[in-house]
């Protein structure tokens, strides 16, 4: 009991001081107060969200509950200014309709709810929560899930006007600046020999290869486990060869277990624990990079900020890897880079067995979607699951009891980035339904949804642009480029939407396009950017077409890519040169170092 | 092989099965027209076996369907038996339908003959061209699946994915599995290649217009393919046609493909616009991106559809509506209106937002 409140106790020092940074505004003696959900201490059942920073702001924390409202998450802050409040909820109705939003919540201060259900209007925006008397400055502040559905959090403003806060997207930033008392800058910054972004596959890889060799790595991750697609928060197993890099990918990959498997968990402890073991490797989990700046076509820094408590960093170093998946960084910092499906002339990928469906004759934006993958549990026990109206929406007739990789969906007024929480919803709805509707059927009482990932696991968007751009045709001809530093057996496959072919098959289901071939190799001009001088690529937004990406996007070549790209990095930084160089002048030197790899 | 079938003087064309019309029925000519060889499943031999594929022409001397007598066989775990088929193949080499021989019914593995169900569940099994038998070679299927395919659970996998065996499972004939691996194979393997690549000596020129105004949807995109920019002109009723009624690969090819000054005509532009309900909703949102080069009456046309969008269609067409305000009529201000009062319309609070901010 006494070690207990002891522990409590010390929680609450270091809890008052982290409020300390949150309520900054409130110490200058404003009147209002502004927490950011994702920075609740105790999250509770909630989950903290960060993919869609970009498209709405800010992280934000869901009750992810599956049907089963989740635990309150709650936090303690201190008023200076006792008094009545207004208080508003940063929230949105994820399903829009004629039917109760499905994520629907209440906020609790000191125990008590507040008047209104949030959760309920369209779009990302300021819910009014109702209103409270403050009077004592320790005030305790909780979110109670009323549904289990996905109801969702930004942030919570009090303030003693009765002014709503800022809805449109440009003021907002600045405002929240302003109100948590944020400089322009980071506060802290760290130097390395390598910033590597994002830890899918490619992003371990490049670490990995380059500390051993001596660099001082940073990997900054926006989630808590390493891995991306790979991970158990997302659960799709590796396929692909290890071309020259078994050492190094086998302390990363993962077994052949069926997609959406709890088996991913062990994998997910092995390379957790390996990365984890590398000294010069310095690992930033539930770090979001947010903004990279490039002078002279050259990456000064790149910015990133911790998804839970705001924190800031700023990373500086000679040499950046981009292994977002999304090519975040090289947006950001103005590289070149394509979103979409070439016109089959344009590198000449036509397939005329499946004409539009493979290369379309006119280019577009219809490239490979995203899924979310899905799975039960069959117990001993009944157990009732809910009609959704609003999921039977988009499930329709469908009926299924777990997803599969080709649970998948992509439309082409939907960009995979823009809009990727609503393709995420979009999945969560088709799940929902369709489980409802299985539920429907005797012989499927006894199943449960035992996991759904909330992450959206995503096949293709950016692809930044290189010195080559990966093509069919070279794994057509099988091309040995002279710079071959990956090496892929693995068939090529594309997707399409089965919707496309016959609008009676529900639109989040997909088909795969099968093409066989022998080796293939993917050159290193194509794992650097072609107009930013400092920065390489590694995993799907490594510099391809669309077809292009249809073989090397699977995690085990987009591992070889990170490793090659590591260990180009070494060569980089004992010639101090730019990646480019690496191939003008090095060539032989990076082969023979890639062939020691084994 | 299968040669004592051509030698009968009045070939049986009837299929048991055929996705097309009724061409089967009018045939006048039959010419062998290549041979395509299978390599026999029977590990004991090494042969390759030759196929004829014929072409069946109609009265009026027209190709109308490619054609083979097939006897093959069908071998597991080194035990081998003769299958016996007629397959039928559409003029673009995609299967259409099949038939049988009273004397030779297919069997399964146990030596039971075929059910009707089972001759049905084939006959579905070959209109699939990307079947998950596709990229199988037999031995993996023979190693990982029972024979008898029996229930599979979540928790029951291996090597092949749950998910694989599933779609194997409901593919194909209980029983059967290595009928229709073997059948599957020869309907889609180098037949059907040949058959493509013939389709310039039967004079697919001559055939361009049979395929754009033919019922089937493969002929149709086919057609659509070999037009150039002026022939969309002379066939703009037939291509208007088609939009109307085929499915979203289509239709997303016609709305590509339209050259400008068409699609730009009044009678065009109606035509396509006031379909936008009953269209896919990829064809939906192109009709939205191209209402610049549509005629005027486009989109006031829209106007009346607005509960039929999706968020991200709305949005495009209401910055189209305010790029063009001077095109708003009242008629238009009216549907923006009551939709945006519309409870059963998700999106309509985006239209309340336009109405406020373009008073
Ligand atoms: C359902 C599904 C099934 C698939 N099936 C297979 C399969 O069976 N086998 C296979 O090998 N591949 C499969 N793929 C493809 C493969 O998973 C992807 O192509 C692959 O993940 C690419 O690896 P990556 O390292 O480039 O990206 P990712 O795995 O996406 O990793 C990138 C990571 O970067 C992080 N990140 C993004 N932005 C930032 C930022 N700003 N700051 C910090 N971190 C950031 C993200 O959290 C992400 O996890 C499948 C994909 C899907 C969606």
């Amino acid at each position: 009991m006494k070690y207990l409140s002891e522990k409590i106790m010390k929680k609450i020092t270091w809890l008052t001081s982290i409020c300390t940074v949150l309520i900054f505004n409130q110490l200058i003696g404003q009147q209002n107060v502004l927490i950011e959900a994702e920075s609740f201490i105790d999250k509770g059942g909630w989950v903290v969200d960060q993919q869609f920073v970009e498209q709405m702001g800010s992280s934000y924390i869901m009750a992810h509950g599956m049907g089963v409202p989740v635990s309150n998450a709650s936090t303690q802050i201190t008023f200076n200014n006792k008094g009545n409040y207004h208080v508003w909820a940063r929230t949105k109705n994820w399903v829009p309709g004629n039917w109760d939003a499905p994520g629907q919540f209440k906020i609790l201060i000191n125990g008590k709810p507040l008047k209104h259900n949030l959760g309920l209007t369209p779009e990302w925006g300021w819910e009014y929560a109702g209103k409270v008397k403050i009077k004592s400055s320790h005030v305790d502040i909780q979110l109670a899930d009323l549904t289990g559905f996905n109801g969702r959090c930004d942030a919570i403003y009090f303030s003693k006007s009765k002014t709503p806060p800022t809805n449109s997207k440009s003021e907002l930033a600045t405002w929240r600046k302003t109100k948590l008392g944020e400089a322009t800058s980071p506060e802290t910054q760290k130097t390395y020999d390598l910033v590597i972004t994002g830890g899918g596959l490619a992003g371990c890889a490049a670490a990995i290869a380059s500390a051993e060799q001596g660099l001082k790595v940073a990997l900054i991750h926006d989630r808590p486990v390493l891995g991306g697609n790979a991970s158990e928060e997302i659960r799709v197993h590796t396929l692909g060869i290890y071309g020259k890099y078994e050492r190094i990918l086998k302390m990363i990959d993962t077994k052949h277990y069926p997609n959406g498997s709890s088996e991913a968990k062990y994998d997910q402890e092995k390379r957790d624990r390996n990365v984890k073991s590398f000294k010069n490797i310095d690992l930033f989990l539930n770090w979001r990079a947010y903004d990279a700046v490039s002078e002279n076509n050259t990456i000064q820094y790149v910015d990133a900020r911790h998804t839970s408590t705001g924190e800031r960093i700023r990373f500086t170093a000679p040499r950046f890897v981009d292994s977002t998946g999304d090519g975040w960084i090289g947006f950001w910092a103005g590289a070149e880079f394509s979103y979409g499906r070439e016109s089959a002339d344009t590198y000449g990928e036509a397939w005329e067995e499946w004409g539009e469906l493979w290369s379309p004759e006119e280019a577009d934006n219809f490239v490979m979607g995203s899924s979310v993958l899905w799975q039960n549990e069959k117990t001993e026990d009944v157990h009732e699951f809910p009609q959704l109206p609003w999921a039977i929406d988009v499930a329709k007739e469908h009926k299924a009891i777990a997803g599969e990789w080709y649970w998948e969906f992509t439309r082409n007024d939907l960009h995979q980035i823009h809009d990727a929480e609503d393709i995420r919803d979009h999945m969560l709805r088709a799940i929902f339904g369709s489980f409802a509707n299985a539920k429907k059927l005797e012989e499927n009482k006894n199943y449960k949804l035992q996991w759904v990932s909330y992450l959206v696991g995503k096949r293709e968007s950016r692809r930044l642009i290189g010195d080559h751009v990966y093509t069919f045709n070279d794994v057509k001809n099988h091309t040995k480029f002279e710079d071959a530093v990956v090496e892929e057996i693995r068939e090529v496959d594309v997707h399409y939407q089965k919707h496309l072919k016959d609008e009676a098959i529900p639109d989040f289901l997909s088909k795969a396009i099968y093409y066989q071939t022998e080796k293939y190799y993917v050159p290193y001009r194509s794992l650097y950017s072609k107009n930013i001088n400092n920065l390489f690529m590694a995993g799907r937004n490594f510099s391809c077409s669309h077809i292009g990406l249809g073989g090397p996007r699977v995690m085990l070549t987009t591992g070889q890519m990170g490793a090659a790209v590591g260990l180009a990095a070494v060569i980089c930084k004992k010639y101090d040169i730019n990646p480019r160089a690496v191939y003008t002048k090095h060539l032989q030197e990076y082969l023979d170092l890639i062939e020691k790899q084994k | 092989m299968a040669m004592g079938f051509q030698e009968q003087k009045k070939p049986d064309y009837r299929p048991m099965f055929f996705s097309m019309a009724d061409e089967w029925k009018d045939i006048e000519s039959d010419e062998s027209i290549f041979e395509f060889s299978v390599k026999s499943s029977d590990t004991s031999l090494t042969t390759e076996i030759e196929h004829q594929v014929r072409l069946l022409s109609n009265s009026l001397g027209e190709p109308r369907l490619f054609f083979s007598e097939i006897e093959t066989s069908v071998c597991a775990d080194g035990e081998c038996k003769l299958a016996n088929i007629k397959v039928y193949w559409n003029l673009l080499g995609n299967y259409v339908g099949y038939g049988t021989y009273d004397k030779y019914p297919l069997t399964k593995f146990e030596h039971d003959p075929f059910e009707k169900a089972d001759y049905q569940k084939l006959h579905k099994l070959l209109l699939d061209d990307n079947s998950v038998l596709k990229r199988r070679k037999m031995s993996d299927l023979i190693d990982k699946i029972p024979v008898s395919l029996s229930n599979i659970n979540s928790k029951d996998l291996d090597g092949i994915s749950g998910a694989t065996k599933k779609e194997i499972k409901e593919s194909v004939v209980k029983g059967g599995l290595y009928s229709c691996y073997t059948i599957w194979h020869l309907v889609h393997g180098d037949a059907k290649k040949k058959i493509r690549k013939n389709l310039e000596t039967i004079g697919a020129d001559d055939l361009k217009e049979y395929f754009l105004y033919s019922l089937y949807k493969d002929y149709q995109i086919y057609g659509l393919k070999q037009l150039s920019q002026a022939d969309f002109r002379v066939h703009s009723k037939q291509i208007v046609s088609i939009f109307k009624s085929t499915n979203a690969l289509t239709r997303t090819y016609i709305l590509k493909k339209l050259p400008t000054d068409l699609y730009s005509e009044k009678e065009i532009t109606n035509q396509l616009y006031t379909m936008f309900p009953g269209v896919d909703l990829n064809s939906k949102t192109l009709l939205i991106n191209k209402l610049e080069f549509a005629a005027p009456d486009a989109i006031e046309i829209l106007a009346g559809f607005l509960d039929n969008m999706t968020k991200n269609q709305l949005k495009h067409y209401l910055k189209y509506l305010e790029e063009n305000t001077l095109r708003i009529t009242n008629t238009m201000k009216r549907n923006l209106r009551k939709v945006s009062k519309d409870k059963n319309y998700a999106h309509s609070y985006l239209i309340d937002a336009f109405l406020k901010t373009n008073k």
